[in-house]
């Protein structure tokens, strides 16, 4: 019962230091053709080395790239497709975040690797190891807006986003991705739809190789679906436990078969998270779970808090898996 | 029904009351300004000055349009939630957090206590009312709205934070009826985002609105509208201003298992669009509504605030509504 401590995924890409909002006047400077594309990559890059390096200075055992080249979680990966145009704005979930609508107006086709470069560059500047984060098939379906007749309804287009995803997920597990998350947040708002989420799981897990998959959700009570997750063909389930109360008893009562990703690290409000309201989860919880390693981790990406405290949170979760070894 | 409401107000309206849902685009002497003012190059009563003329130019534009029942266009406000949360106490700034693409912003954090500083829109409304013999609606940002778009550190959960800032609200709600305002509209957008916390958010409102002599008005955007339509009539206000009117949703059979028991303000020009809807489109939107409702209980508005408008975007808009408005009731008096 190994557990690692993780960041979820997205983080803040500026602070409020000037030298932090370097990525926000180059965005801007590239907006008006002032600075090069190549320019506009180098400060990316440079911030994404210097958001690597605060994650394992906080005591991580496994960073993300902050997602700091994402315009969105789903326009990212589905702009970069055959047959997707992208629209206008549409907010995410129940978040002051708002994401670009994918529009599909002809057969979903996977042009070559979308992530692999930036795993590689990251993995580069990393002394961590990389943790790869893809938005999922269903996901990826849920927010798009369906224009082809290609497709009649949402599990076919879910289908056509599986086949891309799937040469994805092979491609970086061949570019030696160990762990690789997939993030489903929609399912939990359509519990109904985990059959069609199942098979193509199912599918991208095939092609895998030797990297680990991780499926995360969030942003609602995961509890509901907690067994036939469990029936999933993946590594590891990641839990937001900031919308479930039980979840924690749940996973101690049935057992998992599988590593838990423990979002026990609230990635929505500032307020910093407890460690003596953490500690009991855990330990009534990872006895039971069999799967190895697991994570302990914030309960969603970071980017919806301002830096400064993201990096608090950071602390945080290394301080209270110091905590759970010393005692646990 | 709320006409008697109305007319126990001394407010005599005639049939589809128009109005608008708040902000109106700035004037760009004003968005300057505020430009100025961020980085101190102009002082406050400089900056309130164009204010008060940005204010005045909308209240003389809703006048010469012919609008009932007018508002101030919150020229003085940059953000619905943030003009607030920097007034109360018990809120502090957080750094920033990005929305989309190159946008970030300030977030308010909820640190301590919220409590009402004393008046915070008064003096505007004050301003407002006196440049017109209409009635001016006072305009607050709802307590479930503001807890939804803050950071909480301070309260155990949602609820608490959302009750407190409700109890803080209605203060400004007495104040705002001394002051002599009749009707009152609470903005609450973010109101169906978790549907599971509508309970508490109506629980909310009715801190907000009980017992107070006054006309209320909810301004909700829709969301899940289908999902959390028969709980929204629960919520203890007279009119429910929803964007509705380019809904595709089935609200005949929605309206014919729970009747809808108030009136409804029908948004019916899009605030999205730079296209200038025509009187023709508007009146087509109003009789859809028709169709489902009596004409006495529908308010005629634009579906959201209109700030994100040019101003001849905005004053065009408006004119076409009440062209459409006009038509109608001149037939409505002949039938």
């Amino acid at each position: 019962m190994e557990l690692l401590v993780a960041n979820h995924g997205s983080y803040p890409r500026i602070g409020d230091s000037p030298g932090q909002q370097r990525l926000r006047r180059a965005y801007g400077q590239h907006e008006r053709g002032e600075i090069t594309s190549k320019e506009f990559d180098a400060i990316q890059t440079s911030v994404i080395q210097e958001i690597v390096q605060e994650q394992a200075e906080a005591g991580l055992d496994l960073v993300t790239d902050g997602q700091i080249r994402w315009y969105d979680p789903i326009s990212h990966f589905t702009g970069q497709l055959d047959g997707i145009k992208i629209n206008g704005l549409l907010r995410f979930f129940d978040t002051n975040f708002y994401i670009r609508q994918p529009v599909v107006v002809d057969q979903v086709v996977w042009k070559g690797p979308v992530l692999v470069e930036e795993f590689r560059s990251a993995q580069a500047v990393s002394p961590k190891p990389v943790k790869v984060v893809v938005t999922g098939p269903y996901t990826l379906g849920r927010f798009s807006i369906l224009e082809s007749t290609r497709y009649r309804d949402l599990p076919e287009l879910v289908s056509a986003y599986t086949e891309a995803l799937t040469k994805e997920v092979e491609a970086l597990a061949a570019a030696g991705a160990t762990l690789i998350q997939l993030d489903e947040p929609s399912i939990l708002q359509h519990p109904g739809d985990a059959g069609l989420a199942k098979v193509a799981l199912t599918r991208i897990a095939s092609r895998k190789g030797r990297a680990r998959l991780l499926l995360a959700t969030y942003f609602g009570d995961a509890a509901p679906l907690y067994e036939a997750l469990q029936a999933f063909p993946v590594d590891a389930l990641g839990f937001d436990f900031t919308y479930s109360r039980e979840l924690g008893d749940l996973i101690a009562r049935l057992g998992s078969d599988k590593a838990i990703a423990f979002g026990l690290i609230d990635g929505r409000n500032t307020r910093m998270d407890r460690t003596e309201e953490i500690l009991p989860i855990l330990r009534r919880a990872l006895p039971n779970v069999k799967g190895s390693p697991s994570y302990l981790t914030s309960s969603c990406g970071l980017e919806y808090l301002p830096r400064d405290k993201a990096q608090l949170k950071l602390k945080k979760m290394a301080a209270v898996r110091a905590e759970f070894a010393g005692r646990g | 029904m709320s006409r008697a409401k109305l007319k126990d107000l001394g407010i005599d309206l005639p049939i589809f009351p128009t109005s608008t849902v708040g902000s109106f685009p700035k004037p760009d002497y004003l968005v300057e300004a505020r430009a100025k003012f961020a980085k101190a190059k102009i002082d406050r009563k400089e900056l309130e000055e164009l204010e008060r003329q940005a204010t005045a130019f909308w209240i003389k534009v809703q006048e010469e349009i012919g609008l009932d029942v007018l508002v101030d266009g919150e020229m003085y406000r940059g953000d619905m939630v943030a003009y607030f949360s920097e007034l109360m106490p018990g809120f502090e700034q957080s750094g920033l957090v990005r929305s989309y693409g190159n946008r970030y912003y300030h977030k308010p954090i909820i640190v301590g206590e919220v409590q009402w500083p004393g008046p915070m829109t008064i003096g505007w409304w004050r301003y407002a009312q006196g440049l017109t013999k209409r009635p001016v609606k006072g305009m607050l940002t709802g307590p479930y709205t503001v807890m939804d778009w803050s950071f909480n550190e301070y309260y155990p959960d949602r609820r608490s934070a959302c009750l407190a800032l409700a109890r803080a609200i209605r203060r400004e709600v007495e104040v705002l009826l001394e002051a002599g305002a009749k009707i009152i509209q609470i903005d609450e957008p973010a109101l169906s985002v978790r549907l599971e916390e509508l309970p508490f958010a109506i629980e909310a409102m009715h801190l907000v609105t009980d017992g107070l002599p006054a006309y209320f008005i909810i301004h909700a955007c829709y969301g899940a509208f289908d999902a959390i339509y028969s709980q929204m009539l629960k919520l203890p206000v007279h009119n429910l201003d929803l964007a509705i009117s380019h809904s595709t949703l089935n609200l005949m059979a929605m309206f014919r298992r729970d009747p809808f028991t108030k009136d409804l303000s029908l948004g019916v020009l899009d605030v999205h669009s730079h296209q200038v809807e025509t009187p023709e489109t508007v009146r087509s939107r109003i009789e859809k509504a028709l169709k489902l409702l009596p004409k006495e209980s529908i308010w005629i508005d634009p579906d959201c605030g209109l700030k994100t408008r040019t101003v001849e975007e905005a004053r065009g808009k408006l004119v076409n509504m009440l062209a459409a408005v006009k038509a109608l009731r001149a037939e409505s008096a002949v039938n």
